[in-house]
């Protein structure tokens, strides 16, 4: 029964210690995509891309702007809604089975997993194309399934002129990983995240399918570059930090230190008293019996057998450094190998015991 | 018979012979040279050997044909083993292997020489200010300047991630620097010391208990890293390392760690390290200009570490006095500093015995230049 329950005991605490090497993991951002940028094609704009496929009669001065080639389209050169995820963190992570959702009701906790997800799309495992390097992006057509991975389903909906509301949901059709809420967008507009997670509207110049929404550049870099062309700002920060560490660690150990300090010599005491005994004690036999101690301090002597004797009868102790632990031997003659790895075998008499030889 | 011959002429202008450069003689005569320093001079031979075979080996010439065999060539084994350097995954592994064979024990028994390892690392930041003067950008001048550091490990790892242009020259540089410390460190001791000064004799270290060496990596990790996070592929390893050794359970993985896996990551980066110096990236105007710097940060490292430690001596009473001669040890090259500081204070006084002292901000050291190459990296990537 007690195996049963160390067993049981061994198991509960490893699957304690992967779920916190598992959170540990979430907390170093090793999970976590994001609705990156959004396009909503309204009506004008597909008669412009009517347009420009050759019929002019739609073009309108209000709509000129439609006219450049901003549209992203896709894989048959059709123009449609976009949704495009990024995957923030730093390392590589598939998005297939993950959903997305541009229908609120499924903000209703007590919806049951089967029924949420008849309201969203789900991104179909079997793609290369849905894992996602660090800080890449990929693009979701809006509608339109059949036409491959990279279209929803129908159950995602954007209206032009309107509102919209788009979440990105886990694989369990319940943890939702992000959603935003995308005001009416003029024609050729499109919403982006930027790198302080606020969205801004842009205009179809400045739409980036797939792309980051920014121009990349280290502003660390410049910033130190111009605010710290000398590098005393760096050096002082640097220096303080490395001391700051340093200066802690000294703390404690100097402050542990000292405490053990203590410990130390409120357990040694009375170790040191009973020993003493022992070894009073043994003088008075040793005496006693006037044994031969060649040229070695009788003290010595009774100092050593004191303490064997008071480890002997009281146990040992843990391997502190500068406390001597003497163990007893629990080999017998039989099964020590000491006595069998000689050249001479040494026979010494032996407690008899069930395993001599009669 | 033309057949012959002009396949016979075509594999000649294969060959070194045929597309060998006046900058690859000069670098293969640089890597026979360290050869020679570590046989000859037995400067830091475990490190210069493979350094300078590496230096040779990437100076052979040869034709670009896609043959897939050079160092900087996708797929070939040397760019394979270069990933460790490029990646920067060998520098965590040595500290690791360093980690594993350190006994902080020194540290923990005097706990205010962590101050000393902190001061030196002044020589990082003094050479990243002349840098900057120098005309090199915030991200080079932290990569070159980490040589200041003396940690051969921490420079590559640094320099990968923040200008890994330059990183072959800043790792080049690292490690002959290192291999000089018992040239260049006793001068600048000597200059900012007096006689006096070289003979204090240290209180002799108190015992240090098995549960204090087995809580410092997890307390030092909890610390260093909590406040350097940037910095835990490193420290993270060291004191993984050290928590092997220290347990007393698992002997065998620390006595791997500090062995085999260490003399297998250290061999494969020194040859790579010597490869990645291939005359067209190697030979310019700024691989000069580190050189200078490095020397600069070796000397202002060593410089500050023994000063600190007069300034410590300012407010120590006359019994608990530091000889300056242990703040060189503040610089992390373990364990040559500790010893050029033992060795320098037999030379002022045949009893005075600074090893174990010194061996104190050594380690220190260790742990500042991977917590200063954290705070940089957190700054300027």
């Amino acid at each position: 029964m007690e195996t049963y329950h160390s067993k049981m005991m061994k198991k509960l605490l490893s699957i304690f210690s992967l779920l916190a090497v598992s959170t540990a993991m979430m907390a170093q951002g090793a999970y976590d995509f994001k609705i990156n940028e959004v396009f909503v094609l309204g009506c004008c704009q597909k008669a412009c891309m009517k347009a420009e496929a050759g019929d002019s009669g739609c073009v309108a001065p209000a709509d000129a702007k439609c006219m450049r080639p901003s549209f992203y389209k896709d894989e048959y050169g059709e123009p449609a809604s976009w949704i495009e995820i990024e995957n923030t963190s730093y390392s590589t992570h598939d998005i297939r089975n993950c959903f997305i959702a541009t229908d609120k009701v499924v903000l209703d906790k007590k919806m049951s997993a089967p029924e949420r997800e008849q309201l969203m799309s789900l991104i179909p495992a079997g793609d290369p194309r849905t894992l996602i390097k660090a800080k890449q992006r990929i693009t979701f057509f809006v509608g339109n399934r059949n036409r491959g991975t990279l279209h929803t389903t129908c159950a995602v909906q954007l209206k032009a002129g309107e509102e919209n509301w788009i979440a990105l949901y886990d694989g369990n059709a319940v943890d939702l990983l992000d959603s935003v809420t995308i005001p009416a967008l003029q024609p050729g507009q499109t919403y982006a995240r930027l790198s302080d997670n606020t969205w801004q509207v842009c205009e179809a110049s400045e739409a980036t399918p797939n792309g980051p929404n920014q121009e990349y550049h280290n502003d660390k870099i410049r910033e130190f570059k111009e605010k710290d062309p000398y590098g005393f700002a760096m050096t002082l920060m640097c220096m303080g930090v490395v001391f700051v560490c340093l200066l802690i660690l000294f703390l404690f150990f100097q402050g542990f230190g000292l405490l053990l300090a203590k410990v130390v010599n409120k357990v040694t005491k009375p170790v040191i008293q009973p020993v003493v005994n022992a070894g009073e004690r043994v003088m008075e036999v040793a005496k006693q019996a006037s044994i031969e101690t060649r040229g070695i301090p009788m003290e010595t002597y009774t100092a050593v057998i004191g303490l064997a004797l008071h480890e002997y009868f009281g146990g040992t102790h843990d391997i502190e450094s500068g406390i001597i632990t003497i163990h007893q031997n629990s080999n017998s003659s039989w099964s020590d190998k000491s006595h069998e790895l000689r050249q001479t075998p040494q026979h010494h008499i032996a407690t008899p015991t069930n395993h001599t030889k009669k | 018979m033309d057949f012959v011959a002009s396949k016979f002429s075509d594999f000649l202008t294969y060959t070194g012979f045929a597309n060998v450069e006046w900058a690859n003689i000069i670098m293969i005569a640089v890597g026979a040279f360290f050869i020679w320093l570590a046989i000859k001079k037995d400067f830091e031979p475990l490190l210069l050997i493979p350094i300078g075979l590496g230096i040779i080996l990437g100076n052979i010439p040869f034709k670009a044909a896609g043959l897939e065999i050079g160092l900087y060539e996708d797929n070939s084994v040397l760019n394979i083993f270069y990933q460790g350097v490029r990646q920067g995954w060998y520098p965590p592994l040595v500290f690791l292997g360093i980690g594993a064979m350190t006994d902080f024990g020194a540290l923990i028994a005097n706990p205010k020489l962590m101050l000393i390892g902190a001061a030196a690392q002044f020589g990082i930041f003094g050479a990243y200010m002349i840098a900057l003067a120098m005309g090199f950008e915030p991200n080079q001048a932290a990569g070159i300047a980490i040589i200041g550091g003396a940690d051969g490990p921490t420079a590559i790892f640094l320099s990968s991630k923040l200008s890994p242009n330059l990183m072959g020259a800043i790792a080049v540089c690292a490690y002959s620097y290192m291999a000089l410390v018992p040239v260049l460190q006793p001068v600048v001791m000597k200059l900012l010391t007096t006689k006096a000064q070289r003979k204090i004799k240290m209180k002799s270290p108190r015992q240090v208990s098995q549960t204090e060496k087995m809580l410092f990596p997890i307390v030092g990790l909890l610390i260093t890293t909590f406040i350097v996070p940037s910095g835990l592929p490193l420290l993270g390893m060291l004191f993984f390392g050290n928590l092997l050794k220290e347990s007393t359970k698992t002997t065998r993985l620390a006595k791997t760690a500090g062995s085999a896996l260490n003399d297998i990551v250290v061999m494969l980066l020194g040859l790579t390290v010597g490869c990645s110096t291939q005359a067209s990236e190697f030979l310019t105007l700024d691989t000069i200009k580190i050189f200078a710097l490095g020397a600069f940060a070796f000397i202002i490292a060593t410089a500050s570490g023994v000063i600190f430690v007069h300034i410590m001596n300012l407010f120590l009473s006359k019994d608990n006095k530091i000889n300056p001669l242990i703040g060189n040890a503040g610089v992390s090259a373990v364990p040559m500093a500790a010893r050029i500081s033992q060795n320098e204070g037999l030379k002022a006084d045949s009893h005075n015995y600074l090893l174990m002292h010194a061996m104190g901000p050594n380690v220190a050291g260790v742990i500042g230049s991977a917590v200063a190459a954290g705070v940089l990296l957190g700054f300027l990537s």
